[in-house]
């Protein structure tokens, strides 16, 4: 009941400051990047496994989301829209530079919690993530991280959902071998 | 994977517990603030949202407006005419305007209570020489009246020229009559002695 209230306090005020930033207001849209540059920075991070890229894609998703506030309906999350942007930024500056890998085959993917079978060190998974295949990585990080759904995860990407449940079987599939244990 | 040692070395039992935030290794708001200067920014876009909430303003203002309108004419219908007894009926007589209008076709629809027609004409005809006798500020008070309601009545016409058959048009047209008659009755009385508007 606490954290549902504290919930709509919060949600109250990043409204308001998305009106003052839809104004012009720059103060409040500086509070806005405070709050969610370090979700948006691990995604890119984390799509981009390259830390200078990441920063240009979260500054690229910071002046884009300033040039389309007025598009945001304040209904839906500012958080989920910013990733929308920094998944089409992160992919946009992969595509840039060359890196694209063809998509699997579609294929029906199973639905997993992806809980380990032994507790790992973070460094130790995130780098057998980082060690993924960019389109399954990007699947595994959007779902098994940040939690969309599948159909969440394949329209951010721009794929199938098929796709993307093929590309999440086959990071667990890779996730197993790397890390030696069952990943369910 | 840039973060902390102690969220490194701590250990997971599922992708879910790994952080979702992993704060940049410097400030980038500087950049990017930098980089809004030269952005109109999001304050020149409206939002459907935003769009939407003008459109219903327009609309509960004019709604407002037709209230108001309606409100008059009923109110009007209910209540007695003008203070000198001769009230323009619905099928009221339409005298030559105070401007010397010609009178249209339409306005001839108008013209069947002589009653009304001659105590309007005796009206005009002394409207000049009661002008005269007001202090200027009632006198221009009176002259705004008139025009104000002379404009009235030819706006109304003129949608009436287009929509002869709409029935609120015609009742605002009389009660403009009844308006014109009302003031032009009030300076009448205002001019005798003792007496003002």
């Amino acid at each position: 009941m606490a954290h549902a209230q504290a919930e709509d306090t919060r949600v109250d005020w990043e409204g308001a400051l998305v009106q003052r930033a839809r104004t012009g207001d720059r103060r409040a849209f500086e509070r806005l990047y405070r709050e969610h540059a370090g979700r948006v920075y691990g995604l890119c991070l984390r799509m981009t496994r390259d830390a200078q890229l990441a920063e240009d894609c979260t500054q690229d998703t910071f002046i884009n989301a300033w040039r389309a506030l007025g598009k945001f309906e304040t209904r839906s999350s500012l958080s989920t829209w910013l990733h929308r942007i920094a998944v089409n930024v992160s992919l946009a500056k992969r595509r840039k530079s060359g890196r694209v890998e063809s998509p699997p085959e579609e294929e029906e993917g199973q639905g997993c919690e992806w809980t380990l079978e032994t507790p790992v060190e973070v460094h130790e998974i995130e780098s057998a993530i980082g060690e993924l295949p960019e389109g399954a990585r990007d699947a595994l990080v959007l779902h098994a991280l940040y939690g969309y759904s599948h159909i969440e995860a394949a329209q951010m990407l721009g794929i199938a959902e098929g796709t993307c449940k093929a590309q999440l079987h086959r990071a667990r599939k890779l996730l197993r071998e790397r890390l030696g244990m069952e990943v369910n | 994977m840039t973060s902390s040692p102690d969220t490194e070395a701590r250990k997971v039992t599922s992708l879910r517990e790994l952080p979702q935030s992993i704060e940049p290794p410097h400030d980038l708001w500087p950049g990017i603030e930098a980089q809004l200067e030269d952005i109109p920014g999001a304050a020149n876009g409206a939002t459907p949202a935003q769009r939407r909430a003008v459109r219903l303003r327009w609309l509960a203002a004019a709604a407002m407006v037709a209230c108001a309108a309606v409100g008059v004419w009923i109110g009007r219908s209910l209540l007695p005419g003008t203070p000198g007894g001769a009230t323009a009926p619905v099928t009221a007589s339409r005298a030559p305007a105070i401007t010397g209008v010609a009178p249209t076709a339409l306005d001839a629809a108008y013209v069947s209570d002589p009653r009304y027609q001659q105590q309007r004409a005796e009206l005009v005809r002394a409207l000049q020489a009661r002008l005269a006798t007001l202090p200027p500020s009632e006198r221009d008070k009176v002259t705004a009246s008139l025009q104000a309601i002379e404009k009235a009545k030819a706006d109304l016409e003129q949608a009436l020229g287009h929509d002869p058959s709409n029935a609120l048009l015609q009742e605002l047209l009389v009660n403009t009559y009844q308006d014109e008659m009302r003031v032009l009755t009030d300076v009448h009385e205002a001019s005798d002695p003792g007496r003002g508007i």
